[in-house]
């Protein structure tokens, strides 16, 4: 008995999905202001969903990278004799968790300097002929896990100032990840709810408009998910449009920022335009549909009881 | 077709008695006027029978099916089996006289080429197939009852049941409306009818019941105001 009116098979499916898109489609040119706030408003919230996820996951992969890094430069005080020089270069080769040394003459590294900051270079012309950077020695360990021990007994060999190394960065930055992580995720909750707020009202309007239709709907037999449909396809259509958008101002923002990046600081690892675009893009659609889903759902749920 | 036993509806906000142990039976093919004052619990029984309240107490069946114990999924089947009529008309301004009923029909999910076929139908037999591309605001106001009746039956429905259709209508509108009426039960289908007319209940010989204090107070058949 739950299938009075079965009869019409595919032709009358299409039929209803053809009169679902006609209502909404109605329904957001007539309050065409209201439909462009909220989806300007996904928009916006995704946008900035998208830029915390960019900056956290950059982040991350930054902070691996240097976790990773097996090298400790070991910088030597000015005015060392050649000497003295070759006795640290030893003490170096004789550590047991060393693999290789590399010495660096300051000179080298201005070039290599010079090199990293490509086009910026001119910065250092302010230096005129001096050169403030130090000797080093580039040293490499066998083990990721012995280079924070290793650096420590190094800083201690006479003649060296400092022993510098990635891990010391990685560890701040995995510090300052997390805080960037919690303060992107309570601003996200916050944006989430503004804008499932504004969508729910969005829905409410419509919903309003419609109470008489609704009304006769009910009175014919309408079932409850018929009526429900071009509601939750509306929020849908105003969550998938605003994630669209933003993803959208995404790409573009990303693909310039990593060009900027590649020829000027090419040295650091930003991770991959592709396929981590078209991931950011699916992820940000998702949530502005699941916005939409959740939003619609709100406004209908007190409207519809009878 | 339609049986209530022992039907009692409290309104346990405001304590209002609306119904108190209502036995009422109407076969199929039925013309029943119902009658008396307002808040006499007319309408309470009309809201019942489409499932808009549930009884305090007692058992309804509305053509077998018991309206009581529905689960939430098969009011809307229920109330497909309903054609309903009010008094003030209720047709959405936006839409044609065409377009008003085969809404009824397009929102249960009907094929269009029987809404065209049905729409047609039922315009013919209200006498409005002329001006179905009319809005509304551009007829009388015995026309537009008559759209509504149209939309009321376009889905064929075994029962129609129409609040004070007449309540806004003057008398020689009123007999129009009434003739329509006429033909649809001639036609097989029950019609419950509530209204004030004397006139018409007078003048149709038909079964009365009427309520008062939430009681049938009297049950006739060819019965008189």
């Amino acid at each position: 008995m739950s299938a009075t009116n079965n009869e019409g098979g595919t032709e009358m499916n299409f039929q209803t999905i053809e009169y679902y898109f006609h209502e909404v489609f109605l329904s957001m040119i007539r309050k065409r202001w209201m439909t462009f706030a909220s989806i300007g408003t996904v928009t916006v919230s995704l946008f900035v969903l998208g830029v915390f996820l960019i900056l956290v996951m950059n982040m991350t992969k930054l902070a691996a990278s240097l976790e990773n890094q097996v090298q400790i430069s070991a910088y030597l005080i000015d005015g060392l004799t050649a000497e003295e020089q070759k006795e640290i270069a030893q003490t170096l080769k004789d550590l047991s968790t060393v693999s290789k040394i590399e010495y660096v003459t300051k000179e080298q590294a201005l070039k290599t300097l010079q090199e990293r900051l490509g086009e910026q270079k001119k910065i250092l012309d302010a230096l005129g002929d001096s050169n403030p950077l130090p000797n080093y020695f580039l040293v490499t360990v066998k083990n990721s896990s012995d280079v924070k021990r290793t650096a420590e007994v190094i800083a201690d060999i006479y003649g060296v100032e400092e022993a510098k190394y990635g891990q010391d960065v990685a560890t701040n930055l995995f510090e300052l990840t997390h805080l960037v992580r919690v303060f992107g995720i309570i601003l996200m909750l916050i944006l989430a709810m503004a804008t499932i707020f504004i969508i729910s009202n969005t829905i409410r309007l419509t919903v309003f408009a419609r109470r008489k239709e609704i009304a006769i709907m009910k009175y014919v037999g309408a079932t409850d998910d018929f009526i429900r449909w071009p509601f939750v396809l509306e929020g849908i259509l105003l969550g998938l449009i605003g994630g669209s958008v933003s993803a959208i101002i995404l790409r573009s923002f990303y693909s310039a920022m990593a060009e900027k990046i590649y020829s000027t600081l090419a040295f650091f690892p930003l991770i991959e335009q592709f396929p981590f675009l078209n991931y950011l893009s699916l992820c940000l659609i998702l949530a502005g549909i699941s916005i939409g889903v959740l939003g619609s759902t709100i406004s209908l749920k007190k409207f519809l009881e009878v | 077709m339609i049986h209530l036993k022992n039907v009692t509806k409290l309104y346990q906000k405001n304590g209002v008695v609306a119904l108190d142990d209502v036995n009422l039976d109407i076969a199929a093919g039925e013309f029943v006027f119902i009658v008396g004052t307002s808040g006499s619990g007319k309408s309470t029984l009309m809201k019942l029978l489409m499932h808009e309240e549930t009884p305090t107490m007692g058992e309804i069946f509305v053509n077998g099916r018991d309206v009581v114990r529905l689960q939430r999924k098969e009011i809307p089947y229920l109330r497909r089996e309903f054609g309903v009529i009010f008094q003030d008309f209720r047709l959405l301004e936006d839409k044609t006289v065409y377009e008003n009923v085969a809404f009824a029909m397009q929102v249960i999910e009907t094929p269009r080429k029987i809404i065209q076929r049905s729409v047609d139908a039922v315009l013919d037999i209200v006498g409005l197939r002329e001006k179905s591309k009319h809005f509304p605001d551009q007829l009388s106001g015995g026309e537009q009852q008559r759209v509504a009746i149209a939309r009321a039956i376009v889905n064929d429905p075994k029962l129609v049941i129409a609040d004070e259709p007449t309540g806004n209508l003057d008398p020689a509108t009123t007999w129009d409306i009434m003739d329509i009426f006429k033909r649809i039960n001639d036609a097989g289908t029950t019609i419950i009818m509530t209204t004030h007319d004397r006139d018409i209940v007078n003048r149709m010989k038909r079964r009365v019941v009427e309520i008062e204090g939430g009681k049938i107070v009297r049950d006739q058949q060819r019965g008189r105001y």
